[in-house]
């Protein structure tokens, strides 16, 4: 396969060059080559040394956790004296698995990661248990710094630093969950259509709530952009900068260009995107996932004022915080088929 | 020679510094770690567990944990307490949505005895954004002056532009300097 396309390139080249040119590029195309493998050969010896350190970690984990276990399980029946000994083992053991994980981590997979830790975090628990079952009340081990003793636990005001620069308060701290005026937002609609112009957005933050049966339009590069209980809308963005975050969305579709995309509790929901770097999603179902093809007039210059790079779209590599295994695919998000794709975005 | 002089012998001997970095998912940890280092902050992906970073500054050596906010991750955020000598709490200051998760988040971080001796860094992040609560607004949202267990402090930032990344940290380090190097 790869073959014959090689080849009919090739030719393609030949007919419009010389022959000496054509021995040219064989030559390149050949020394290419030689790297190619030589490039191909080092990526795999370095794969199988992880390979290695993954295996001697899982070895030596697996051994270590299962002297642990037993010497839980010992503790049962046994005497006071003999349970004291034993736990402080223990004890002793499961910090330094866990001074292992934390060496090991850099190069095992973040689902082996969190299996290993899972598994710590259940030793952990049980010698809890067995500790409080065994010898209540009474603590041993060294007490972490005692306040009262402790002349630096004392409270200390905190405000010794120069300000922060921040931009002029008014000494309006209404933290109450509602947009504040300097805040560009949409929020409590049924059943519009809403547009926010380049002026009004370029730069800023803005956020939808409580939308239903809404058609957004927004003209414009925001700084981030956030959504939230969002039912049967349709929002199309222009490139975002930093991140977008959603939460409780349901049965809508979305198109925006951003850095991250950071989504929540959403159900039933086509999302058309650019990203620069990666989704996300935690608690979703049926979120589903085709590269942004929405366009307006200044989309290009957006892109440079958000700074995104237009030829970097990773759209389709989502990771599902609900769903760490390797191998298998998520089954809470899909790629929309190309038949089924949305291509008309008029109003 | 009690056992806390050893200990504090021997730290001072490292003169090494374990800091934590923690906060709800998308305050800004990740882009702060990767500012204060100078590097790219163009291509950060949500944290899928945690990074560590190991620097050099003001003849300390720092080990600074970065470990993901997703609320999937927050129960492995205990695996990382331990000997920690700085907790720095990273904010989002123009999320008002979720300023009450995120005290309640905090609140329960600093009953951890774990914790019990670490300093604490609230960087109030995002403060280039218009709709950003100032440092003011969020220490009380926070309830920070609450706060009797540790030696804390609120510092405005912005991860993006870098500003007053530095005077955060100096601060934190000073504190933990002043209770951890000092022989007696
Ligand atoms: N405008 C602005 N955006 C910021 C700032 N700091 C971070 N961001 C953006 O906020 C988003 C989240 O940043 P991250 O550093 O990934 O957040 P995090 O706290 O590490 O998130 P998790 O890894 O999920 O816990 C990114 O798109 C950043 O570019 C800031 O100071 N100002
Ligand atoms: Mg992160």
């Amino acid at each position: 396969m790869d073959v014959v396309a090689e080849v009919s390139q090739e030719t393609g080249f030949a007919g419009e060059s010389g022959a000496d040119k054509l021995q040219e590029r064989l030559q390149k195309r050949h020394q290419a080559r030689v790297e190619d493998a030589e490039r191909r050969k080092e990526a795999k010896e370095s794969q199988s040394v992880a390979e290695e350190k993954g295996e001697y970690f899982y070895t030596t984990f697996n051994k270590e956790r299962a002297s642990i276990e037993e010497l839980l399980s010992s503790c049962s029946g046994a005497d006071r004296a003999a349970v004291t000994r034993t736990l402080e083992e223990a004890t002793a053991k499961t910090v330094q698995l866990q001074k292992f994980l934390n060496d090991s981590m850099l190069f095992l997979k973040q689902y082996d990661l969190r299996q290993a830790q899972a598994a710590l975090q259940k030793l952990q628990t049980s010698l809890t248990e067995i500790r409080e079952e065994a010898l209540p009340k009474k603590k041993f081990g060294f007490r972490a710094r005692t306040k009262a003793t402790d002349p630096v636990s004392a409270p200390v005001s905190a405000t010794p630093l120069p300000d922060a620069g921040t931009p002029a308060d008014s000494g309006s701290t209404k933290v109450d969950g509602a947009a504040a005026p300097e805040q560009c937002s949409f929020s409590n609609m049924d059943n519009v259509s809403l547009t926010k112009t380049a002026e009004e957005i370029q730069k800023r933050d803005v956020l939808l709530t409580h939308l239903t049966n809404c058609k957004v339009r927004l003209f414009g590069a925001p700084s981030t952009l956030h959504l939230k209980h969002i039912d049967s809308c349709e929002i199309l963005c222009g490139p975002v900068s930093s991140s977008v975050f959603i939460d409780h969305c349901t049965n809508s579709t979305l198109a925006v260009p951003c850095q991250q995309l950071r989504t929540h509790n959403t159900t039933d929901t086509q999302v058309y995107l650019h990203v620069t770097s990666r989704a996300i999603i935690e608690d979703c179902r049926g979120v589903s996932f085709a590269p942004f093809s929405w366009s307006y007039p200044t989309l290009e210059e957006d892109f440079t004022v958000a700074g995104l790079d237009q030829d970097r779209n990773n759209w389709n590599q989502v990771d599902d915080f609900n769903w760490l295994a390797a191998g298998t695919p998520s089954p809470n998000w899909t790629v929309i088929p190309e038949v089924d794709r949305k291509t008309n975005w008029d109003p | 020679m009690g056992l806390l002089t050893i200990l504090k012998k021997m730290k001072q001997k490292e003169r090494e510094m374990r800091l934590l970095m923690l906060g709800l998912d998308n305050a800004g940890k990740t882009t702060i770690l990767k500012k204060f280092n100078g590097e790219d902050v163009s291509t950060i992906s949500p944290t899928l567990g945690f990074n560590i970073k190991t620097l050099e500054h003001r003849g300390f050596k720092l080990n600074i944990w970065d470990v993901g906010g997703q609320k999937s991750l927050r129960s492995y955020w205990r695996n990382y307490f331990e000997s920690t000598d700085g907790l720095v709490w990273v904010v989002d200051s123009a999320d008002r949505l979720r300023l009450e998760d995120c005290r309640q988040e905090l609140s329960s971080l600093l009953l951890e005895e774990r914790l019990a001796g670490a300093t604490l860094l609230v960087f109030a992040n995002k403060q280039d954004l218009p709709g950003a609560l100032s440092k003011e607004a969020i220490r009380e949202a926070l309830a920070l002056d609450e706060i009797k267990s540790h030696h804390w402090c609120i510092i405005g930032c912005s991860a993006v532009t870098g500003e007053n990344l530095l005077a955060g940290v100096d601060w934190l380090l000073d504190d933990i300097a002043a209770r951890i190097f000092t022989t007696d």
